[in-house]
């Protein structure tokens, strides 16, 4: 598969595969941290409808003004409790996650989230994209240093 | 505060443009040089093993991105990285890079609740 511009996330979490995978999947868990830090992510404009073809869409609001951002998505993969992939529709986001136990309590989650706007459709630009974007806009933010 | 909003909204041209640009190799080592001060094109084309027409190919995709200019007067044209233009594509990464950062962190509190007999070991990151 070509890689487009990806972003690499990955975290290890002290509970089993499959509850992180529920924590990924259930509205009544996703609700508590989908929203960052100062933005809440209401329970009841939540849809997560976790099986190929599924809606996956989410309303955040910052608690400070109230501003929103909804998001909508659709369920490309829905593995459990190992993969998971949706695909934002407004801008064409792809957002992978992998889920892998460490040990009956350990797991680590890998998301990795590719930015595919038109632009990269093109087969030229596929075929480029082999590094990390991430590692390039560190190396850019230490030279404006 | 981080604007959460540019990352929900449609995806404007420019930062499709920035990405596009920069989603090849050769362009990002263009970018990386350029940040160190203009250059001609002979003086980019000198670390890769490509024609002078093909850097100029890398060239015009970039100039169209509005991530480089060049002069038309002067008789080398040197290029020039334009101030901010990359801004875009960097406040992106930043945001999404912050917005799974915090999400983590609070499904990391999450779990820990949900465990309530388990020891709290505190968020191992990867």
């Amino acid at each position: 598969m070509a890689e487009h511009a990806e972003l690499h996330f990955s975290r290890t979490f002290e509970a089993p595969r499959e509850l992180v995978f529920a924590c990924m999947t259930d509205a009544d868990h996703l609700t508590h941290f989908w929203g960052p830090a100062g933005i809440s992510a209401p329970r009841d404009r939540m849809t997560v409808d976790a099986r190929p073809g599924g809606a996956f869409t989410t309303v955040m609001v910052n608690d400070a003004d109230g501003s929103e951002y909804p998001t909508n998505a659709v369920f490309d993969e829905v593995r459990p409790p190992e993969l998971l992939i949706w695909t934002e529709s407004h801008t064409g986001m792809r957002v992978r996650s992998e889920f892998f136990a460490l040990g009956p309590d350990r797991t680590e989650v890998r998301i990795h989230q590719t930015f595919v706007p038109e632009a990269f459709l093109a087969p030229e630009v596929q075929a480029g994209f082999s590094s990390s974007l991430d590692r390039f806009a560190a190396y850019l933010a230490g030279l404006a240093a | 505060m981080v604007n959460y909003g540019s990352m929900t909204n449609q995806t404007d041209a420019t930062l499709n443009a920035s990405f596009a640009a920069l989603a090849d190799p050769t362009r990002r080592a263009i970018v990386s040089r350029l940040a160190r001060g203009d250059a001609t094109v002979t003086e980019l084309a000198a670390p890769f093993a490509m024609s002078l027409p093909g850097i100029s190919k890398h060239l015009k995709v970039l100039e169209r991105s509005g991530l480089i200019s060049r002069r038309r007067d002067a008789q080398f044209r040197p290029c020039h990285l334009e101030a901010g233009a990359l801004d875009g594509a960097l406040d992106w990464i930043t945001t999404n890079r912050r917005l799974w950062d915090e999400r983590l962190d609070k499904l990391d509190t999450l779990l820990a609740d949900l465990q309530p007999t388990k020891k709290r070991s505190g968020p191992a990151r990867g």
